[in-house]
């Protein structure tokens, strides 16, 4: 069995979810979008990936599911999965309990994919109001996100800011494995000399510079 | 569902004690014949005997028994893909102070505390920028 504590400390939402999922009866599935490995990556075992994190996270595996493997055993080739029949599959889990699915880098995913996922999507949140997605990606694709989840969307701009990126480098600088070759004048021209740039790398905004912008 | 914690004495024992055939063709299992109380290796055998001769002796009801070996095809069989491995490379990347202000905001709040009687229903939280912008670590 995968525990949702198996995600580990190393991101901020999913670990949100993560320490109050592990006293409540919540369910949470992730999946990150690569464009290196996009022929992989199709809807099937896109969405499949997702059921089968909230498969594991189950005490028993349910029967649809087993049913459905055992069905696809008689099909001669290849594993007799569609999408169809995972989104059957994700029905019985998802109404039971309240359900977290957090999918990074949307834009990475191929366009054609991306709208059998994004409907995808869109048919479970249709089906179990207790769901929830978390989604990123460029800006350029929140129409189509718009669009194929319809109003229950609300999106919120990623941007960096100077105080985050200084945070960023101070950390770092402290975890520098040769400190012996760092001086405090080195560090400040260091810091300088990126701020000076204004690179559009590392961090996201402070809360307090935070653009939103809502669709509804 | 196929809870193997849900198991016990009670549910196999008319079972057992109708076809004592199964039981004794394990020495093992036929001195737990009696115990109210097995181990979860000990149920296991029973049921993977029970689900072996079912055929041959129509115990009249389905033993829906998966094994942990079955449980590994399945969820192979529903995906290929690994997305803990690319978690945990982000995860090395990120510093752990920044981005907490996501959390505070009332978009945050509303899509992750919302329910089915939310009118609006706020099911979907897209964070969205420039490649770059640190989406990936928010999330």
């Amino acid at each position: 069995m995968v525990l949702l504590t198996d995600w580990g400390d190393s991101s901020l939402v999913i670990d949100r979810l993560c320490d109050e999922a592990v006293e409540g009866d919540t369910a949470m599935a992730c999946f990150y979008f690569d464009f290196a490995a996009r022929n992989e990556q199709s809807p099937v075992n896109m969405l499949g990936s997702l059921l089968r994190q909230l498969v594991s996270g189950l005490e028993g595996i349910p029967e649809a599911v087993v049913q459905s493997f055992r069905n696809q055993k008689k099909v001669i080739g290849g594993r007799g999965l569609q999408v169809s029949g995972i989104l059957k599959m994700f029905g019985t889990i998802t109404t039971t309990k309240r359900t977290f699915i957090c999918v990074d880098a949307l834009d990475e995913c191929v366009p054609e994919h991306r709208r059998v996922i994004l409907e995808s999507l869109g048919q479970i949140v249709q089906e179990s109001l207790d769901t929830r997605i978390f989604l990123t990606g460029r800006s350029h694709i929140r129409c189509e996100v718009e669009r194929k989840l319809g109003r229950g969307v609300t999106c919120i701009l990623i941007e960096p800011k100077e105080d985050a990126i200084i945070e960023y480098i101070r950390e770092k600088l402290r975890n520098n494995t040769t400190p012996e070759m760092m001086s405090s004048r080195l560090e400040a021209n260091i810091m300088e000399s990126i701020l000076e740039i204004g690179s559009e790398t590392c961090v996201p905004r402070s809360r307090a510079e935070l653009h939103q912008d809502t669709s509804d | 569902m196929v809870n193997r914690k849900a198991l016990d004495y009670d549910t196999f024992s008319p079972a057992f004690q109708q076809f004592p055939e199964i039981a004794l063709t394990d020495p093992e299992l036929t001195t737990t014949l009696f115990p109210t109380t097995f181990t979860a290796v000990k149920i296991e055998k029973m049921l993977q005997a029970l689900s072996n001769n079912q055929n041959s002796f129509n115990i009249g009801y389905t033993v829906n028994y998966i094994t942990p070996d079955d449980e590994s095809k399945i969820l192979a069989w529903l995906s290929p893909l690994e997305p803990r491995v690319r978690h945990r490379d982000i995860g090395a990347h990120r510093v752990d102070s920044i981005g907490g202000w996501l959390l505070e905001t009332q978009e945050f709040r509303r899509w992750h505390n919302g329910n089915r009687g939310d009118e609006a229903n706020h099911s979907t939280l897209f964070c969205h920028g420039n490649p770059g912008a640190g989406k990936s670590y928010i999330m």
